[in-house]
């Protein structure tokens, strides 16, 4: 008897990835088990590391929009707006108004089919998959719009250096009303689906917690951070594209949920409503969009003239749907920059995994994982060595211990 | 949060040169607008000492708690720029700016202290700056490596525009492996596009086309 | 595509991501969705390479996958069928010249059926599955 408790309280080690069950995108994880709790926590990036900014080093700014638009494919206008916006303050070109209205309903169509991806993508952790494949279907409608302006689903490619490419036409505008009209009729079905199901908040209340001082200290942005309470976005701090005239103030979780309280619940909140919020602007949007020219300068190589004598240094920072995501960008009066440094925003929110998910039970570690949205992807193989003999999980069975306590919980009310 | 009062980018480099003095190397503003109203957004660049980093973190922290971005980095052929990026006054509407502390490294003593026991989240930042320039955080916890492979050559550093960046031998270069070699010629002479150069090949395309 | 008398074959597939940006995995999982539904045609997407017909790679090798793409590769069992989605994994797309990466996919693993595109359209990945169902029932046939 004492022999079994002495065997059950050996810490073993468990590694998963870096082809992981939560995410898309490869990252190592090593735990330090105790029983079914987590101790501690250890991740290693690095698998998806292409050498953008050296590559973009050796290349144009005209060329590196089009690299930017490839390094996150969830992500798809963020980097490029940013990279442009950078490149923008530096050469000092002054991007016409009606660009930057265009710039900013893109920016918040992609943010609505972000969401509804994390959406499903956190149903299918908990075991829902009739809302994961609902989420996705949902998704699709915003898909069409966006291919219906910019010709992609993904990839959009819309951003130039001073300006955009594509315009919105007086015929798209009625397709793009239809679409916003229909979300707004499913909002008030998902945040039902989502909010007052009592197995969603037996899962997700009170697991994964960030408090606010250690949302602060370890630099979590977006959502993960909102939810702590920490009321930062860079759409309402520090205006860029048509935000300035627009009035957006950043989502809390409201008191009628009982306040920011940092678990992986009140990340679904935040969510949500912020899909709301991007359906209102989108339509503000449409409705004071001023007339005018799209691109600084139409013609290419008048526009790589100006960009290479530019020179000096500047920062672009937008609000992605994970957070703030900033280039700085430095050029010297060569063709290609001096320096680019890219910071995506999760690599911001990665250190916030390391509190959250202490003491947390094996079986919640893909919801909890998947809670702060990582731009990332993995694939899995679990190695879980108990007591001295090793065994191997699989994805399949990882979800599936995530799915079986979803299910006796249902039990025990 | 807090109770400390607002203050405005002059504002925040007065109460620095006050404090540090001479310290300071150089300081200055640069602002934009966009959108119909072009509604200013500032940014805020100061140049300090490497013994200086510290303290004037320490300071903005009392200011008002900053938001930690990321350390960028410049070769500058004997020396090495870091650039410290944070922002500060975030949750006020239109009101927030970011505040750079740029510190300049010679190459023959590569060190800056670490500023994870103020702001923990730095610690990736730093570990990315130490494969990637070569350079030295004393003090840091953990300094593994972040995204570079376990079996990448030590004393490679890709950033650095020296003789330890990136080689052109370890450059591989996807789109010319198993590419065919029998294809016909092309009607327009193939001219090979030398990377940062399109102006060049934007004109060609251009009075090929005119002259036929 | 035309209907083969075997088609109680239903094709099960593993999708393994080698460093790619993640736009082929959300079209690869909108392939899976309601709106283009392969399952009616049997296909779907499992969590083990063990349990696997056909492997989807996608995204140029970084040096740190290379070895893991391998094994993963033997543990798929026979006969198995590799297709490389993106135009990444064919010639390297934007990421041409990098000093992190091992070359397009055919270059570490054997690649059947290549769907190209930046990211190729749920309707392009479908329409290379069932290329891929009748290379392998040609296999069959030829055994």
């Amino acid at each position: 008897m004492s022999g079994d408790n002495v065997k059950k309280s050996i810490p073993y080690t468990v590694p998963i990835g870096p082809v992981h069950p939560a995410l898309k995108e490869p990252v190592m994880f090593t735990f330090q088990m105790e029983g079914e709790v987590v101790r501690s926590v250890d991740f290693a990036p690095g698998n998806t590391h292409r050498g953008i900014e050296w590559m973009g080093m050796r290349r144009n700014p005209v060329q590196i929009v089009h690299l930017t638009d490839r390094i996150c494919g969830i992500c798809g206008i963020v980097h490029s707006l940013s990279f442009a916006r950078a490149v923008e303050q530096i050469a000092e070109i002054e991007v016409p108004p009606r660009a930057d209205y265009i710039r900013t309903i893109m920016h918040e169509f992609e943010r609505i089919q972000s969401h509804l991806l994390w959406a499903g993508v956190a149903a299918h952790e908990l075991g829902f998959d009739s809302l994961f494949y609902l989420a996705w279907r949902v998704r699709e409608q915003s898909m069409d719009l966006i291919e219906n302006i910019t010709g992609n689903r993904v990839n959009y490619a819309i951003v130039q250096i001073g300006g955009v490419r594509r315009d919105i036409s007086d015929d798209q505008r009625p397709l793009i009303e239809q679409g916003l009209t229909y979300y707004r009729g499913l909002l008030d079905q998902m945040k039902n689906v989502f909010l007052n199901d009592s197995t969603i908040r037996m899962r997700c209340r009170d697991h994964g917690l960030l408090s606010y001082r250690d949302a602060q200290l370890l630099c979590a942005i977006g959502p993960t951070a909102r939810a702590s309470g920490v009321a930062m976005d860079v759409r309402h701090d520090y205006p860029y594209c048509a935000y300035g005239d627009l009035d957006v103030h950043p989502v809390l979780p409201p008191q009628e949920f009982g306040g920011p309280k940092g678990d992986v619940y009140d990340r679904i909140i935040v969510r949500l409503l912020e899909i709301a919020q991007s359906i209102d602007i989108i339509q503000q949007c449409l409705d004071t969009m001023p007339a005018g020219e799209i691109l600084w300068e139409k013609k290419m190589p008048k526009l790589l003239l100006t960009l290479k004598k530019a020179q000096g240094e500047a920062i672009g920072r937008v609000e992605a749907p994970r957070g703030e995501c900033m280039h700085y960008v430095r050029m010297d009066g060569n063709e290609a920059p001096a320096t680019w440094k890219v910071k995506a925003s999760s690599y911001s929110n990665l250190m916030s995994w390391i509190p959250m998910l202490k003491g947390e039970q094996l079986a919640d570690i893909p919801i909890i994982v998947a809670s702060i949205d990582p731009c990332m992807s993995c694939t899995d193989r679990v190695a879980v060595i108990q007591g001295g003999s090793a065994g191997f999980l699989t994805k399949e069975e990882l979800t599936r211990l995530s799915q079986k306590k979803t299910r006796r919980l249902i039990q025990c009310r | 949060m807090s109770e400390t009062p607002y203050r405005s980018p002059q504002e925040i480099i007065d109460l620095y040169k006050t404090e540090f003095g001479a310290g300071i190397l150089d300081a200055r503003i640069t602002e934009r607008g966009e959108g119909v109203h072009r509604k200013k957004g500032y940014n805020i660049w100061i140049r300090l000492d490497r013994e200086l980093l510290k303290p004037a973190i320490k300071k903005l922290m009392d200011i008002r708690f900053p938001h930690f971005a990321v350390i960028a980095g410049n070769d500058l052929g004997d020396e090495i720029e870091l650039l410290y990026i944070l922002s500060v006054f975030y949750g006020t509407q239109f009101g927030e700016y970011m505040v750079t502390f740029g510190l300049r490294l010679p190459k023959s003593d590569l060190t800056v202290p670490t500023i994870t026991d103020l702001i923990p989240g730095a610690l990736l930042s730093e570990r990315e700056k130490q494969e990637f320039f070569g350079i030295t955080v004393t003090g840091i916890p953990d300094g593994r490596r972040l995204f570079l492979p376990d079996d990448f050559p030590q004393g490679v550093y890709p950033w650095r525009k020296d003789e330890t960046g990136i080689k052109p031998e370890m450059v591989r270069e996807l789109w010319a492996v198993n590419r065919p070699k029998d294809r016909p010629a092309p009607p327009v002479p193939e001219k090979k596009p030398v990377p940062g150069d399109p102006v060049a090949e934007g004109k060609e395309k251009k009075t090929g086309g005119a002259s036929e | 595509m035309k209907l083969t008398k075997s088609f109680n074959r239903s094709l099960w597939v593993f999708h393994l991501n080698t460093g790619s940006c993640n736009g082929c995995e959300i079209e690869i999982v909108a392939t899976i969705t309601p709106r283009y539904d392969p399952e009616r045609f049997g296909m779907k997407l499992v969590g083990s390479p063990k349990h696997a017909d056909v492997l989807l790679v996608t995204g140029p090798v970084t040096k740190k996958m290379a070895q893991k793409v391998r094994r993963v590769y033997e543990q798929v069992p026979d006969p198995k069928l590799v297709m490389c989605i993106g135009t990444c994994g064919q010639s390297g797309g934007v990421f041409y010249d990098s000093y992190n990466l091992d070359g397009p996919i055919d270059q570490v693993l054997p690649v059947d059926v290549y769907v190209p595109g930046c990211p190729p359209r749920p309707e392009a990945i479908i329409f290379g599955v069932v290329k891929a169902l009748e290379k392998l029932e040609r296999l069959e046939a030829a055994q």
